[in-house]
């Protein structure tokens, strides 16, 4: 892949759907959305103490 | 003979621009010869160059170095985004979003979105950053974004918003305004300003949330998400429509204030114009006219000249003779905002990625006309200083003596101390003058108080 040889900023990436308007903020819902299911999907994945 | 390389131009690897027998050259890397070959197959392209929007690029001889050589059009005088006024920035600004949007037309992006991408001829702003364009790599959004908003989005809303001059902003950092200090800038109701919200407030959380994500994680996130290339161009156009509703004109007392720092009768004002048309040679490259005002004698000066460089201290007078050069199409005449008393520095990496204004001035002749006295008197810049300041900027120079007895001088001089500039004489002026320049003409002002000299550079 290539890499481009400026750092973008991550915020500076996702504020941009923001910006797109409504299609471009129902994208921006749906990555925050994941980011929270994956964290929980994560936590019930993790080994317990009495594993 | 030997290239010498950009100093700018290291920041994107793939490419560098140098400079050979006087002409402008890119190298490009493999990577940046396949965008290049991409970017040259588009219309938009074409059109761009044509209209000359973008600079004039050709395909040059191979060098062992480099994939692919480009030539470029030379521009007649580098300046840079704190040098320019209000609306300077804002042409520049929305030139480049034009393109940008073209190029997305054509499955193109732009890799970057700086304002030094740009450069003028005159009052019309160019595309110099030919390397800058590659293919869009679909569901990710415009990398240009965050430099874009720092060096161009940002000045503009401190000065359309806020009424605060941007040019030491952007003088101070090659980087221009981070996210973070425009929010300071921008509390309370401030915040409802148009754009304010998304672009600073919003984006700064949104990057210090997001601090530990690499960009490359993102942009798999926002692809996965659905980011498409219609999201892009829907940025795009956002950003243009925000970009064209912010507009800056100076408090009406501005104007008042600063005519009365013109103080002319209409003889000295027509005995100093033909002095000043038969000062200049017939025909130069380069003239830069110090303290340049509503802009009379770059423009006199633009008649002899491929190229005149207007330098003015006060934005506002640049940012309206800009406008009236613009709408006149004028690509002869450059407007600067820039104080005579502290010249633009080298900037960026170890001082020397942009260069000084002196090292970028070597013209056929400087015009310094009712400035000297405003550097030596409200300044206190020695005479000696001055003089020698003007045979550096250039080969040959008509200059303006002010008198201490004359109305403006006066005006200076009664807000220092008595008796502190002793040597502010014509006398010694002349004799200063004479060791650097020969002096070719010289003529009194009727008014008595104002004396003409053009003098060419004398060598060593």
């Amino acid at each position: 892949m290539r890499l481009a040889y400026l750092d973008a900023g991550s915020g500076s990436l996702i504020v941009q759907a923001v910006v797109a308007g409504a299609a471009g903020m129902a994208v921006a819902v749906k990555l925050y959305w994941r980011r929270l299911t994956g964290r929980f999907r994560r936590r019930a994945d993790a080994p317990t103490d009495n594993d | 003979m030997v290239a010498s390389v950009e100093p700018a131009s290291f920041r994107d690897p793939s490419g560098r621009v140098f400079y050979r027998d006087g002409q402008v050259f890119r190298g490009l890397s493999p990577v940046a010869a396949q965008d290049w070959r991409a970017l040259a197959a588009t219309k938009f392209f074409a059109n761009a160059v044509k209209a000359g929007k973008i600079t004039a690029t050709e395909e040059a001889e191979k060098t062992d170095e480099w994939d692919v050589v480009l030539k470029h059009e030379r521009i007649p005088f580098i300046s840079y985004p704190f040098e320019w006024s209000f609306a300077m920035l804002r042409d520049a600004a929305l030139l480049h979003l034009d393109l940008l949007q073209a190029a997305l037309a054509e499955g193109l992006t732009s890799k970057d979105g700086s304002a030094y991408n740009l450069q003028w001829h005159g009052a019309s702003p160019v595309f110099i950053d030919v390397g800058s364009f590659e293919p869009a790599r679909p569901g990710e959004p415009w990398a240009g974004y965050r430099q874009f908003c720092q060096t161009m989005l940002y000045p503009l809303m401190l000065q359309s918003h806020l009424d605060l001059d941007f040019q030491p902003w952007l003088r101070a950092s090659v980087d221009g305004v981070e996210p973070a200090r425009m929010r300071k800038l921008f509390g309370g109701a401030r915040r409802f300003k148009a754009g304010v919200l998304k672009h600073v407030h919003l984006h700064d959380a949104v990057q210090s949330r997001n601090a530990r994500s690499s960009t490359g994680e993102v942009r798999a996130e926002l692809r996965d998400a659905g980011f498409s290339e219609e999201l892009v161009k829907a940025t795009v156009r956002a950003i243009q429509k925000l970009v064209r509703g912010l507009d800056w004109q100076p408090p009406a007392s501005h104007w008042t204030a600063y005519q009365q720092t013109c103080t002319y009768s209409d003889a000295d004002r027509a005995a100093k114009v033909e002095f000043v048309e038969a000062a200049l040679p017939a025909k130069s490259n380069l003239i830069l006219d110090l303290g340049a005002n509503d802009g009379t004698y770059s423009r006199i000066a633009a008649k002899r000249s491929d190229y005149v460089v207007a330098v003015e201290s006060d934005a506002a007078v640049v940012d309206k003779l800009y406008r009236d050069l613009r709408d006149e199409g004028e690509r002869r005449v450059l407007p600067i905002v820039m104080d005579l008393a502290d010249p633009s520095p080298g900037i960026g990496w170890r001082g020397r990625e942009r260069a000084s204004f002196e090292q970028r001035a070597g013209a056929d002749a400087v015009l310094a006309l009712a400035v000297i006295h405003h550097l030596a008197i409200g300044r206190n810049v020695p005479l000696p200083e001055i003089v020698d300041w003007l045979a550096a900027l250039g080969e040959r120079v008509v200059v303006e003596f002010v008198e201490p007895a004359d109305p403006m001088a006066k005006r200076l001089l009664a807000n220092k101390p008595e008796g502190l500039f002793p040597d502010y004489r014509r006398d010694v002026f002349e004799k200063l003058l004479g060791e650097r320049f020969t002096v070719e003409h010289r003529a009194e002002l009727p008014s008595g108080t104002r004396t003409l000299y053009c003098g060419v550079r004398r060598a060593g």
